[in-house]
């Protein structure tokens, strides 16, 4: 290297780390000015924040269990024990049930609609443009607007019960789900879709062997995510009447039933990180599959 | 005789002629090689051919019908008719070889159940027929992703055979292949030209392959037909020019 | 050969269907089952949906049509908005920052002890595993109403996920650079803040920058428990049933979360495009 173009290197080495540092510097006056923005909307205000964390260590040791270990695996007449902590118990598991049901009906359906609709919202499958742009954006619309609120107005509609959440989850699942679907779609490779249409067959056969064989994996997989999102959704339905553990939840938070809120809390932990990990490995042994 | 005719057949992309004023005759039972440089519109003629492609100007018919405005279902009819494979074969890679050349069938006699991946046993029954005729049987049940290249290709010839076409248009069939696995297709479609008298028309970009293989050479250069006429005529001149050798 | 040489040949190709895929048509019953279930479980009528629905009629009828439009409380929209978008700021900057020690103690390019790594994962999970409103709804008991809760709800939440996907991108860093500066001596200090952190920043931007994004979705929500933001006057006007002024704001989230995803992708693209 002659001296001239190490000297050349070296300025455009300099020019490139410029850039950066100015770079950086305009990214850390921005963060700093939208706290500072931020902060004022939001009325942070120190004394606030320090009285309250007291206040917030109160109410954890107040939540949480009260267990002796002398006692521990004695009766639930007994204070300081597992089964005191835990006497409603059944009710908890047939709420944790009917939470589960929900998150699994809205899935299947959700993911049901989603697939039907996709094909029409995907440009390059969709038969029509208006049909696509249609499609597309009322899927975008059921996407946008979290399932909570329709929660409250499908339990106003068909009053309180997890109907209401059920189809909130649906709509909400099928908006998220049929985006991703369509745009799977619009990656995927239209050799085999060419193929069947240049053999004569119909939209619904281009559609059923020309694409659905070579996306299912990545459909199946996306669907396994939005199971896994549906059970937390779930378990805060109930805060506002559309079924599933929330509702008791809710109940106990606010009339500060203290140790069943950490009974109820630790349950809907368990039973969130379970069905987490179940399904990260069904989506693992799908993809693992998918690669033989 | 029936026979395929294209009339001032033109395609335009953006502002560029793919296809410029396209006029030839095929008669049935022939085997007809396409040449020229990739880029001559080759593929565009065959796509158009099988209305894959829609053309901007001229007319192609068969027999009486006018493909050029088939629509809907009588288009659908005409597509299996006029069957097609393509360089990469278009296999769907993740189901078997049996589903595969079965699907051939969806454009003949299509039934709901067939979306739920059940056929009757007739087809299936041609289907092995089919793959019995390029001693692919023993392969039925294997994923489509497991066969070689040459391989695969078969399996799309079989599939092209269940739409009992009146043509079979091969888009660069062999581009893809070695030589050994290329002669194995070429063969397989002569046998299927000689044998059940379907019109070949095949795009080719080795000259070598088109004068040994087809009875007809149709040479194309910027979407013109440069070159029509038997094997025989085709002088060293013309290649030169259909393959723009002396720009090189 | 004669079609039933054909068939003898392939016996399983002639199979009937449910010894040719018994594992499909189980899989399919089962869903079937279960569907047949659900409806006995829930109760689910079809008469009672159908009636739910006709109540809904002058609902979505109201929510095109806006008579008094001039004089809603726009002022207090606009508020919500705000709080939202800065509830959701806050909340991701703190998570961020936060994040980072955690994200890195929880990676095993950073502590090789694996208990530390353990006990630090199964609290992240601990966190993951309850939903933000549940969070807000502590908060709002421990700070009283108010977007505060809501900001330390996002906190809360967001340390759960973005200190797992931190230190994930800290595990997939390239060991070559790392070990170059182990291998010359370095602190194990200096090591990762020149070895590791200028592989992992572009990351760990973009991926806040994405909760962003997803957070100016979930503090919509946060207002139906008194945490603050947009949901309270969203949700308070859906108590009142007035569902023209409802549907308006949720028009407007929707527009306001499009417009903050484009930026936000920009933004990603910029980051790790570099």
């Amino acid at each position: 290297m002659t001296k001239a173009t190490a000297e050349n290197h070296n300025k455009e080495l300099n020019r490139l780390l410029n850039k950066r540092r100015l770079w950086n510097f305009f990214l850390a006056i921005i963060i700093i000015i939208g706290i500072l923005l931020s902060s004022s909307v939001v009325d942070v205000d120190s004394s606030r924040l320090l009285n309250g964390l007291p206040r917030l260590g109160d109410y954890i040791s107040q939540i949480l269990p009260q267990l002796d270990s002398q006692s521990l695996f004695l009766n639930s007449q007994i204070e300081g024990s597992l089964s005191y902590w835990y006497f409603n118990l059944p009710k908890y598991i047939k709420l944790l049930f009917e939470t589960f049901n929900m998150a699994l009906l809205a899935t299947i359906l959700g993911s049901t609609f989603a697939l039907l609709l996709s094909f029409l919202a995907a440009r390059n499958t969709s038969p029509n443009s208006f049909l696509y742009y249609l499609v597309r954006r009322s899927l975008e619309f059921f996407r946008g607007v979290p399932e909570i609120i329709f929660a409250i107005l499908f339990v106003w509609a068909l009053g309180i019960g997890p109907i209401a959440g059920i189809i909130a989850m649906t709509l909400h699942t099928t908006g998220s789900l049929g985006k991703l679907f369509s745009e799977v779609h619009e990656n995927s490779d239209n050799k085999t879709r060419e193929a069947l249409k240049a053999s004569g067959g119909n939209w619904f056969s281009e559609m059923r062997f020309g694409l659905l064989p070579q996306v299912l994996p990545n459909l199946i997989s996306y669907a396994l995510l939005r199971f896994e999102i549906n059970i937390r959704a779930s378990t805060i339905l109930g805060f506002v009447g559309a079924g599933g553990i929330g509702q008791e939840l809710y109940l106990v938070i606010n009339f500060n039933y203290y140790e069943e809120v950490s009974a109820i809390i630790l349950m809907i932990i368990l039973t969130v990180v379970s069905i987490d990990l179940f399904s990260e490995y069904l989506r693992k042994n799908i993809i693992e599959a998918d690669n033989d | 005789m029936r026979s395929l005719t294209i009339k001032n057949l033109k395609k335009k992309f953006k502002n560029v002629n793919a296809v410029d004023g396209i006029n030839i005759e095929i008669n049935e039972g022939k085997m007809i090689g396409i040449i020229g440089r990739s880029g001559a519109g080759k593929s565009t003629l065959l796509r158009m051919i099988n209305r894959l492609t829609d053309p901007s100007e001229g007319s192609i018919e068969f027999d009486d019908t006018k493909v050029t405005s088939l629509k809907g279902r009588a288009l659908r009819k005409w597509r299996s008719e006029c069957a097609m494979i393509f360089q990469q074969f278009n296999l769907i890679e993740r189901l078997d070889v049996l589903t595969n050349v079965l699907i051939g069938s969806l454009g003949r006699n299509y039934s709901i159940l067939n979306l739920f991946g059940i056929f009757s046993k007739e087809e299936k029954i041609s289907a092995l027929r089919n793959l019995e005729r390029f001693d692919l049987s023993e392969k039925a049940l294997q994923r489509a992703s497991t066969l070689s290249g040459g391989q695969q290709q078969r399996v799309a010839i079989a599939r092209a055979l269940m739409q009992n076409p009146k043509i079979l248009l091969a888009d660069e069939p062999i581009s893809s292949l070695d030589p050994k696995n290329a002669k194995r297709v070429m063969d397989d479609m002569r046998k299927i030209n000689r044998e059940d008298g379907i019109t070949v028309i095949c795009n080719l970009h080795s000259l070598e392959v088109a004068k040994r293989y087809c009875d007809r050479l149709i040479g194309l250069a910027d979407g013109k037909v440069v070159f029509d006429g038997s094997p025989d005529e085709l002088t060293l001149e013309i290649s030169k020019e259909l393959y723009d050798l002396d720009n090189d | 050969m004669t079609d039933k040489d054909i068939t003898l040949l392939h016996p399983k190709i002639f199979l009937p269907l449910w010894r040719r895929s018994p594992w499909v048509i189980i899989f399919s019953l089962i869903t079937v089952l279960y569907l047949l279930f659900s409806i006995n479980y829930f109760n689910f009528s079809f008469t009672q949906l159908l009636q739910g629905f006709g109540r809904m009629k002058p609902i979505l009828r109201s929510m095109i049509v806006w008579n008094d439009f001039l004089s809603w409380n726009f002022n207090s929209i606009a508020i919500g908005m705000l709080q939202t978008l800065a509830m959701a700021f806050l909340g991701t900057i703190a998570a961020s920052i936060i994040s980072i020690p955690l994200g890195l103690m929880a990676s095993r390019k950073v502590i090789e002890s694996s208990l530390t790594r353990f006990i630090i994962r199964r609290f992240l999970d601990f966190i993951r595993g309850v939903d933000i409103l549940i969070w807000a709804l502590i908060f709002v008991r421990a700070f009283g109403l108010g977007p505060l809760s809501g900001v330390l709800a996002i906190f809360v939440a967001d340390t759960g996920t973005l200190s797992k996907l931190y230190s994930e991108a800290a595990d997939n860093a390239d060991n070559k650079q790392i070990e170059g500066l182990v291998s010359s001596g370095s602190t194990k200090i200096a090591t990762l803040r020149f070895g590791l952190m200028p592989q992992v920043m572009p990351i760990f931007i973009s991926q806040s920058l994405y909760f962003f994004e997803s957070n100016s979705r979930s503090a919509v929500i946060l207002g139906i428990v008194g945490a603050g933001g947009i949901g309270l006057q969203l949700s308070e006007r859906m108590k009142a049933q007035y569902w023209d002024q409802a549907f308006f704001i949720i028009l407007l989230i929707l527009i306001m979360v499009a417009i903050i995803d484009r930026l936000s992708r920009a933004l990603r693209e910029k980051f790790i495009g570099e």
